[in-house]
């Protein structure tokens, strides 16, 4: 061949690898066009919903009550790293903590998530039930979020559609959003199976119902003050309640002890070997005064403010749910020392029920003792953290229903289930509704002391800041808020997304 | 002229000419220092006899039937030189080295170019230049060397780049390093090229020469030449060097008894129980406690062993080169090892045809070189860990926490127990064609596949910070990519009546494949087998993932000059790419310039000997758009690290996140840039400045928006605004002495650039999540300001007694930290915060100098930059203030304010914010360093040539021996930095080393 003809071969052979194709295939990954087709798709789209509330950046972590620490049930450390919780407690948060950015992500990102299911459900081939199964869930989790997101931030975007990056939405009025919370639980209701045998984890019919109850119970406080909600709260309850589907375990504080408990109503599940770990039980909630055995120790996150502690019925709940005798390690012996003793650097009484996380064969996974020594103090947990169970929509039912037109003998009934697993005498006949209602909040803190700020939006709707300001210890880390106290009711959008919108105006007071 | 210069090159080089009629001409060949140089070709003028010198430079050569024959000179390396043969006996050639002469060729892309007929601004490295000090990496030989070219090794870990910033920081987020082309393979793998590979590096710096690269030359262009074999009998290279490293600098902390006395100082200012009794501090008053920053370092010694066989005929050449590099880190359990392979063989088939094949390989090795600096890394944890906790208890088991050190973990047993280990294969190979077409017209097909394999292993068990919170696991990544590059071009090159033409036209299609398949496994029942069986975990975690791009270009290049006096070139390119919804763009530039000194009236000038003025405006491209970033995707896990959702807790259910909206307008950043130079040799080029002055505008510039929440979170690419760099920067050459063998050179070089941010679409500013636990919030963009301005609030030192009633007001008291209340509202709050300093120096400079006396060489190195400062994440945690610092450890913490010794040191008080992101951690980090200095012993070669040795050399050589700064940390010279905006940031970063190292180079 004449090697002249090299270069044109060259030439041609180039030719031949033709021009490059500039179109992009992402051969690795799922792409909207051409997803949702199957039943598996969509449920794996629901997975993704759950898990959106699992990590610590949403409410895996005690960062999702962030904003809650002006309750008196959750206080934390005078000086560690706890600027945030800390922030807040003494009423002075603001929008750069990034404790506060976890309470906005995590609901936000679950409610993202399930406004992709309920945008393509309907695209799947595969049965009827089996979708709109799928669908209810994704209507309990957006509803769930969005309750969530209104009560700690007010005036939130309703978004139901699918954005894009050039899309500014505005901030939607209080009442926009209960519509869409109260219109996407009727959804659920109507499209989710009374249980799902096997999957503790699904949201059921049932916890639709119960958070249903409990956002219309809200409705009737701060911000709307729709008294006209209490009698469809009592409603909604009294039909879980007559389902029979759930009783109240007999042991206090077992229920924080096991996993999807007769008492569960919807809770989220973790796994720490799955990378999925529940760290608000465990170190979190341990002093940093206390040490096991093999050198780890605790993180004093959050424990009750003392008058809360000291005010607390004097009951089994109180003695299961208080931890007041620390084990301090002290020349290398584990000592007993009261919560108060100059010895501890906080002096402050903890919570007992979030030490052990889940307990197998009588050990803990979080904190793993007995009443003499720690042994391990483990931040990682597999306990479910529930967010709604019996006693709620049992307290739920007797407040709504006292007031609207009782308290019945069903409202004394109600609460006084709560009352006797606490170890508490039953509630005095004849209170007025009023007198009823004070006696159900009291119930509520205590039941739910710690709870993902059950108590907070209590104080919120009920608007008890002043009480609970003037019934404050001077030991506690000082109220440095200097503003409008009725400010301190919202939390501030966090920064981060006030900087993605500047037409967005911040809660006042912020 | 011509005669001119060849004149005065026969008198500057002694030359004697001989004459013999029909005796074959004798001779020899020397290079400067009067060493002999083997391989060069001698051949007569006007003829086809030719032949090459032997080992010792030796020839001889039929003169031929000219009366008064001319020889030619030529060797790689050097400049051909032509010897009028006019007397008889032996004649000896001095060759003059390639170097800073007008008539050098230099690389450009796609050809090569007279350097005195170019109109871009670029700089050159050459061989000789890196030789002179032991080179670990490619990007140290351009470290202090070139105007416009800043090089800061930003981590002392083995085996980490270098960060180069040719004329400022051009892109936010997407990468600032220049384009890497290596013998015309675009984006080629850098650590396939060891020092002793590299024949020269051309730094191309404005549009005139970048923008032949389009989208991906805007950060500029770093052109590698690799060497090649000459003609002659084999050479055998051998250089070795051995070296110690050591950390330059210990910080203060403080020992056993001071750091328990503050820690119940403090105590009691909380109003807390004293953490340690008296007997403990009594103990402290003879055991000092450990010393972490001792426990966790060493002092590795490093070496490097390069063979190069090379060699070739005039119709082939051959260079194997095999180098490998043994590179302990300076702190335990770490170190980076790499072997390379070259093989560059071209063969010339006959007139018309060349051809060129090329293999380089390079595998590299590594455990724990990955640390990103973060305050929980080995290397942080050992300055903020309790001095009074022992490395182990009695029975010899870590003790690993301590209920007075940082929430880490035990940083000794950290380093030792934790592995990330990884390793890889890359091979490139080149096939290259030219062939001759026409007289003047050259086809050229060059062809480069690059194929490589990696794999990353990850160990924490029961002993690390994983594994004492239950989160233990072992993991294995795979990796497999290749790339493909064609480029085909044709060059015509034409010369008639002074005018002189060449065109390039270019089709170029690059694609490539890469696919990863990444094994995790929790919880595993034992650790005896490390990493190498996953099945042994609880839970097991699969994930795999793959990518491909591909590009198509058009590119055509025009370059003129009349007489060498009149220089135009122009280029445009037309970039296709696979990662855009509108898939091409294109590039243009032109190039003017003005050989002043070619001119008739200048041309006879003593003084002046080079005189060009240079004009260029042209935009390249910055590629910072990865694949499918235009594609919403739906992810498959990848929520932090959850497998799945349990629905009961145990059974895992796969799940599939939808991603965040994505922009589909995305383009390329353009850089437009104009520039204008002047070089200029004085005394026949004794003297040498050059000066460019330039002004970037940065358009589209790419920034990973966040995405707000209520779409999903996360962040997506868009193109946000625009910023500008504008400089100037010089270089100055000058022999200064030149006596018989005594000669100096030096080369001084500086830069200014000055990097503004012009628009942020709209938005005032953007403040920045940053690197790192230790550094949120820390980095903003602000229109009007430079990229990545430290962001926070203005310390003013600590609130003095008889401010009380001042400090009451922001329920601080004396003690307290104070701070700027910028809006005066009377208190501290986010719209106090504001700009607090800038990562970016005003300006660099380097100086060096070459001192040779005979067979003995000198040089050393100074660099530094002026007029930029460091945000530290380290100090505060020094100062234990919060965080995950629980205590001080520095002895700065002993002079805390007190009310008869009032300071700045803040005091520990529930009141005081100390902690939160101030100027109080922004620090000056101006330097200069001693950054290399060197001393070779050349071996006479008549001592080693009986041993038939062609050329030995000893040399010792210290780099960072000597560092000026006031920053009080490691060694301002390191950040964290992974991007234009977090210049300058520094947490737990591993310094530069100081070292000492021996080496011989032995040439047979």
């Amino acid at each position: 061949m004449k090697q002249k003809y090299i270069p044109f071969l060259f030439l041609l052979g180039t030719l031949a690898a033709g021009c490059q194709k500039l179109n992009e295939d992402p051969k690795a990954s799922l792409t909207p066009g051409t997803y949702f087709q199957t039943q598996a798709d969509l449920d794996a789209a629901v997975a993704a919903a759950y898990t959106e509330l699992t990590p610590d950046y949403a409410f895996g972590f005690t960062s999702r009550m962030t904003s809650c620490f002006g309750a008196d049930d959750l206080t934390t450390d005078p000086a560690l790293n706890k600027g945030d919780y800390r922030a807040f407690d003494e009423l002075n948060g603001n929008d750069n903590a990034s404790n506060l950015l976890n309470q906005w992500q995590g609901p936000w990102s679950c409610a993202y998530q399930a406004t992709n299911v309920l945008l393509n459900y309907q695209h799947v081939n595969s049965t009827e039930t089996a979708k709109n199964q799928d669908a209810g869930q994704a209507y309990f989790l957006r509803a769930f979020s969005y309750y969530y997101l209104v009560r700690v931030f007010g005036p939130v975007p309703v978004v139901t559609y699918q954005p894009n990056t050039s899309d500014l939405p505005q901030r939607d009025s209080v009442a926009k959003v209960y519509n869409l919370i109260v219109s996407d639980l009727n959804m659920a209701i109507a499209y989710l199976p009374p249980t799902w045998p096997g999957q503790p984890g699904k949201a059921t019919q049932n916890a639709a119902r119960a958070l249903l109850a409990d956002v219309y119970l809200t409705m009737t406080g701060y911000p709307l003050n729709q008294s006209s909600y209490y009698a469809q709260a009592a409603a909604e309850a009294d039909t879980v309640i007559n389902s029979g589907q759930y009783t109240l375990v007999p042991d206090y504080l077992t229920v924080f002890q096991t996993n999807n408990s007769t008492e569960s109503i919807f809770g989220l599940q973790f796994n720490v070997s799955g990378g999925a770990p529940e760290r608000s039980y465990g170190a979190s909630a341990t002093p940093l005064d206390e040490s096991g055995a093999d050198g780890t120790g605790g993180w004093d996150d959050y424990y009750p403010e003392i008058n809360f502690y000291l005010n607390a019925p004097n009951c089994i709940r109180s003695k299961e749910t208080f931890y007041d005798t620390l084990k301090l390690k002290i020349n290398g012996v584990f000592t007993r020392v009261p919560w108060n003793s100059p010895l501890t650097h906080a002096g402050h009484p903890y919570y007992k029920k979030f030490r052990a996380g889940l307990v197998t064969n009588g050990v803990g996974d979080g904190v793993s003792e007995n009443d003499s020594v720690i042994l391990s103090i483990q931040p990682s947990t597999n306990k479910v953290m529930d967010f709604i169970r019996y006693p709620m929509v049992l307290l739920d039912y007797a407040e709504a229903s006292a007031m609207s037109g009782g308290p019945t003998a069903a409202s004394y009934s109600a609460i006084n289930m709560v009352r006797a697993r606490a170890g508490e005498p039953p509630l005095p006949p004849g209170l007025s509704a009023t007198a009823f209602q004070d006696s159900v909040v009291t119930e509520r803190g205590y039941e739910f002391a710690g709870e993902n700020g059950v108590r907070w939006f209590d104080v919120v709707r009920l608007q008890l800041l002043p009480q609970i300001i003037a019934a404050r210890s001077s030991l506690e880390n000082p109220i440095t808020n200097t503003g409008n106290l009725q400010d301190k009711y919202l939390a501030p959008i966090p920064a981060y997304d006030m900087a993605n919108d500047p037409s967005w105006v911040q809660n006042s007071g912020y | 002229m011509k005669r001119l210069l060849l004149q005065l090159l026969l008198l500057a080089f002694g030359i004697s000419v001989a004459y013999a009629q029909q005796e074959p001409i004798r001779g020899k060949v020397l290079d400067p220092n009067g060493h002999p140089v083997p391989g060069a070709t001698v051949s007569l003028k006007n003829s086809r006899i030719t032949t090459t010198t032997d080992a010792e430079g030796n020839f001889q050569i039929q003169p031929g039937k000219s009366k008064t024959p001319v020889l030619i000179v030529t060797s790689v390396g050097y400049e051909e030189s032509d010897v009028n043969v006019t007397s008889g006996g032996s004649i000896s050639v001095n060759m003059k080295p390639v170097s800073k002469s007008m008539n050098d060729v230099v690389v450009i892309g796609y050809g090569t170019q007279r350097k005195v007929t170019l109109t871009g601004a670029t700089a050159s490295v050459g061989a000789t230049e890196i030789a002179k000090r032991p080179i670990v990496r490619v990007e140290e030989a351009l470290q202090g060397t070139a105007p416009g070219v800043a090089v800061e090794s930003t981590s002392g870990m083995p085996g980490t780049p270098l960060a180069v910033r040719i004329r400022g920081t051009n892109s936010l987020t997407g990468s600032n390093e220049p384009l890497y082309v290596i013998d015309g393979f675009i984006g080629g793998n850098i650590e396939s090229v060891p020092a002793s590979d590299i024949e020269s590096l051309e730094i191309l710096k404005d549009a005139a020469a970048t923008a032949i690269y389009g989208s991906r030359g805007s950060n500029g262009v770093v052109m590698i030449t690799t060497k090649s074999g000459r003609s002659g009998k084999a050479r055998i290279d051998f250089n070795f060097w051995e070296q110690n490293n050591q950390i330059p600098k210990e910080l203060s902390l403080m020992n056993a008894l001071q750091f328990a006395t503050v820690v119940n100082q403090q105590d009691a200012e909380l109003g807390q129980a004293p953490g340690f009794t008296q007997a403990q501090l009594d103990g402290f008053q003879t055991n000092p406690g450990t010393n972490w920053q001792k426990a966790l370092q060493r002092k590795p010694w490093v070496n490097d062993y390069n063979l190069t066989i090379s060699g070739g005929t005039e119709w082939v050449n051959y260079l194997f080169s095999l180098d490998h590099l043994d590179q302990p880190g300076m702190i335990l359990n770490q170190y980076y090892r790499r072997t390379t392979f070259r093989s560059n063989v071209g063969i010339k088939v006959n007139d018309r045809m060349n051809l060129q094949f090329n293999v380089a390989a390079v595998i590299p090795e590594s455990r724990n070189n990955g640390y990103q600096g973060d305050i929980t890394d080995p290397f942080a944890q050992a300055y903020q860990w309790d001095p009074t906790s022992p490395i182990k208890d009695s029975n010899g088991n870590y003790i690993m926490r301590s209920a007075f050190a940082s929430n880490g973990t035990n940083p000794v047993a950290q380093a030792n127990n934790s592995l990330n280990d990884a390793n890889s294969t890359d091979i490139t190979g080149t096939g290259r064609l030219t062939y001759r077409l026409l007289k003047g017209l050259t086809f050229t097909s060059d062809n480069y596949y690059e194929i490589n394999n990696n794999q990353q292993l990850t160990l924490n068990g029961p002993l690390t910070s994983a594994g004492l919170v239950g989160e233990d696991y072992a993991a294995t990544n795979n990796g497999k990519s290749w790339n493909f590059q064609n480029s085909n071009f044709l060059t015509y090159h034409g010369n008639w009546s002074g005018h002189s033409l060449t065109l390039t036209a270019v089709y170029e299609q690059t694609n490539g494949e890469a696919s990863n398949t990444n094994a995790r496994s929790n919880n595993l029942s034992t650790y005896a087998l490390g990493y190498y069986n996953l099945g042994l975990g609880a839970t097991q975690i699969i994930s795999s993932g793959y990518s491909s791009s591909s590009t198509q270009s058009y590119v055509g290049r025009l370059s003129y000059s009349y007489k060498d006096r009149y220089l135009l070139s122009a280029s445009i390119r037309d970039d296709g790419s696979s990662h855009l919804v509108k898939k091409y763009s294109t590039f243009p530039s032109v190039g003017l310039g003005w050989n002043i000194a070619r001119e008739k009236w200048l041309e006879n000038s003593r003084f002046i000997s080079t005189l060009k003025v240079r004009g260029s405006w042209g935009i390249a491209g910055n590629q910072a758009v990865p694949a499918y970033s235009s594609i919403p995707t739906i992810g498959v896990g990848g929520i932090e690290n959850a497998a799945a959702y349990y629905y009961d807790g145990k059974t895992p259910s796969v799940y599939t996140p939808l991603g965040s909206p994505v922009s589909t307008t995305l383009k390329w950043e353009d850089d437009e840039q104009v520039d204008g130079g002047i070089d200029a040799g004085f005394w026949g080029d004794r003297v040498t400045l050059s000066l460019d002055v330039y002004h970037k505008h940065v358009s589209n510039l790419l920034y990973n928006l966040p995405t707000p929440y209520w779409a999903g979170g996360g962040n997506h690419e868009a193109n946000i605004g625009n910023l500008e760099n504008q400089g100037i920067e010089f270089g100055i050459g000058a022999t200064p002495v030149q006596i018989h063998k005594f000669k100096w050179n030096l080369y001084y070089n500086m830069s200014f650039n000055t990097n503004k941010v012009l628009s942020l679409s709209g938005l005032d500013n953007i403040i920045v999540n940053n690197i790192g636990s230790a550094q949120t919030g820390v980095s903003i963009l602000k229109v009007g300001k430079p990229v990545g301005e430290f962001y926070g609030y203005d310390f003013l030192g600590t609130w003095k007694t008889s401010e009380a009633a001042a400090a009451a007001k922001y329920n601080n008291k004396p003690g307290d930290s104070r701070y700027l209340d910028v809006n005066n509202d009377g208190s501290i709050t986010g719209s106090d915060e504001v700009p607090i300093g800038n990562g970016l120096p005003k300006y660099t400079f380097g100086l060096s100098n070459d001192l040779s006396y005979g067979d003995w060489n000198l040089s050393f190195l100074f660099q530094g930059t002026h007029g930029n400062q460091i945000y530290s994440g380290t100090f505060p945690y020094m100062f234990g203030d919060q965080g995950d610092a629980r205590n001080a450890t520095t002895t700065e913490i002993l002079n805390t304010w007190t009310p008869t010794n009032q300071t700045n040191i803040p005091t520990v008080s529930p009141s005081s914010q100390n902690y939160i992101n101030s100027s109080r951690w922004v620090y000056n980090a101006s330097y200069i360093k001693l950054r290399n200095i060197n001393l070779t012993y050349h071996v006479p070669d008549h001592f080693v040539s009986r041993a038939k040795i062609r050329s030995l050399e000893f040399y010792v050589s210290g780099q960072n021996l000597w560092t000026i700064t006031k920053y009080p940390g490691y060694d301002p010279e390191v950040s964290n930095q992974t991007n234009g905006i977090t210049q300058g940031l520094e947490t737990g970063m591993i310094p530069n080393p100081r070292t000492y190292t021996f080496g011989v180079r032995l040439g047979l």
